[in-house]
């Protein structure tokens, strides 16, 4: 009799889920496909998408100087607001990040073990598993009661988002870091602070430095989502531009977007292709 | 100069992060540090969310309605997965050029390699609510605003898997005389599919994530009930469903990464 397979039980489950899912909102929600594609939507889609190429209006957003000059500057801030968000979740990274890592807390790593060591381990990690789950719009939504609105109140839901996907990605990378020449520095009578320096921080900052770089490319995606619960940038001006339907700026908006996304796309390649 | 030049070579690194401090602390400029920032009672708002983290309200009623919009959340980001699985590989099988002759090959792939980079440049939230302008708020919004972004990555990650297959067995294919379509499905598509499974899985569990907050535009879910609370100041209400959603998260986490380690291991 062959053995019961369970990877294969668990792969299988996603197209069964997929199905249900199907069913389920084709059944059960009532939603109909072919209700989205009616003559009045039909109207309704021609008209946002010719006010979005500026269709009808005199002067479309995008050729009017002083409305690019407003989305430039906007954009100037988006940066800024990624940027404080991989600096503050970095810095909260670094503050962690060794409690984090089995080898530090089991001791392989400093030849010291301690059950304090242990349970800041778990705490830190639940931190981290806390702050990733929650996504980045939640958090901004929740941080938006405590600031008033502005970048800063953005930049603070964004890193307290990549902190914990950060944390976890580098504690990983001090879990597989190769122990021999730790060993040596151990067996040559170097205490824990000069393991620390010598032993650890070489071997990890270039790996820590792909992560946060490869983090920033996604944040300089999300920070426009972050401004539209009004946390400054790119995003607030999309949202207001969306309730007052001015549709030709969201044309604007969305090229300056693309535009950013597409830059840290090529520094971050650029990046990598420095690190190898 | 030429010194310094070589310096600047050996340490790129050092280089780098030097850059990255300054734009740093550039960046903490733009902000005016002063009491401003806070809303009035901030600190006390601070505690009081950090209180009712302590005794989230638990209630059948709210099991309930938490467990049907944690269905809802996990319905609309599978279908999604669904679309894009289907569009990732149309588009990555065309973005890698492995289907058609030399000549022909790198206009179609460059067309389709960028194509999959404007979608997936576009946040699932902005497609989202540009769907939500344009066709309403139907579940539809929310899946194909998933599909888009999502059918962008995998597909830029399927389309760089098909090229990066061994050759060997694939010149055997060509050379006892198969198709295109035949080398496809005989070659490249078993030669990749463990990967490409497992990497669909972890998207999967984040597709899960970003269809929370499909609710922002109105599209409801777990994310909908949580700002529902937050409106209603019930902080004890949103912590109860942010553990909902931290519990969602684990479990398919779970269930992704041990798909993961089953194949690794096998």
């Amino acid at each position: 009799m062959k053995k019961f397979n369970f990877t294969k039980a668990l792969i299988l489950l996603f197209p069964l889920l997929v199905c249900i899912s199907w069913i389920y909102v084709l059944k059960i929600e009532g939603a109909d496909i072919l209700s989205v594609f009616t003559e009045k939507n039909l109207i309704h889609t021609k008209k946002f998408l010719s006010g979005m190429i500026g269709l009808g209006e005199a002067k479309p957003a995008f050729l009017d100087k002083e409305i690019i000059k407003d989305t430039l500057k906007l954009t100037l801030e988006t940066l800024q607001m990624s940027i404080m968000a991989i600096g503050f979740s970095t810095i909260g990274m670094f503050l962690t990040v060794i409690s984090a890592s089995r080898r530090v807390a089991d001791g392989s790593l400093t030849m010291k073990k301690s059950w304090l060591g242990l349970i800041i381990y778990y705490i830190t990690k639940t931190v981290y598993l806390f702050s990733r789950a929650i996504p980045e719009l939640i958090w901004a939504m929740i941080v938006i009661f405590v600031f008033k609105p502005g970048i800063l109140p953005g930049a603070i839901a964004l890193s307290l988002h990549n902190f914990g996907i950060l944390g976890k990605l580098c504690a990983e990378v001090i879990d597989n870091i190769d122990l021999r020449p730790i060993r040596n520095l151990a067996s040559s009578g170097a205490n824990s602070v000069q393991i620390f320096f010598y032993g650890v921080i070489p071997t990890v900052l270039p790996k820590f430095m792909t992560y946060i770089v490869y983090r920033l490319e996604i944040i300089m995606r999300t920070t426009i989502v972050v401004g539209f619960i009004g946390a400054g940038g790119l995003g607030t001006q999309f949202r207001l531009s969306m309730s007052f339907f001015r549709y030709s700026e969201l044309t604007l908006i969305l090229i300056c977007y693309v535009f950013l996304v597409l830059i840290a796309d090529v520094v971050s390649e650029l990046t990598r292709r420095l690190s190898n | 100069m030429s010194n310094i030049l070589d310096y600047f070579k050996y340490r790129k690194k050092l280089l780098l992060s030097l850059i990255l401090l300054l734009m740093f602390a550039w960046s903490l400029f733009s902000v005016s540090w002063n009491s401003e920032l806070l809303h009035l009672g901030g600190a006390s708002m601070i505690m009081k969310i950090f209180k009712s983290l302590f005794n989230p309200e638990i209630s059948s009623e709210i099991l309930t309605l938490a467990l049907k919009s944690a269905w809802i959340t996990v319905v609309y980001a599978a279908c999604g997965i669904s679309i894009s699985i289907v569009i990732a590989l149309m588009f990555g099988i065309l973005a890698s050029g492995i289907m058609f002759k030399k000549k022909s090959n790198s206009l179609v792939a460059i067309f389709f390699k960028s194509l999959l980079g404007f979608m997936r440049a576009i946040h699932e939230l902005v497609w989202a609510w540009l769907f939500v302008a344009s066709i309403g708020l139907t579940p539809f919004s929310a899946i194909f605003a998933l599909a888009i972004p999502y059918g962008g990555i995998l597909g830029r990650i399927y389309a760089d898997k098909f090229r990066d297959v061994d050759s060997k067995p694939i010149e055997a294919l060509k050379s006892s005389g198969a198709g295109p379509i035949q080398t496809l499905f005989y070659g490249y598509f078993p030669l990749t599919l463990l990967d490409m499974l497992s990497y669909t899985m972890y998207r999967f569990e984040c597709a899960i994530r970003s269809s929370t907050i499909m609710s922002f535009v109105g599209l409801g879910g777990l994310g909908y009930q949580i700002q529902l609370s937050l409106n209603d100041l019930n902080y004890n209400r949103v912590w109860s469903f942010l553990f909902f959603l931290i519990l969602l998260v684990v479990l398919v986490d779970l269930w992704s990464s041990s798909i993961r380690k089953g194949l690794i291991e096998r």
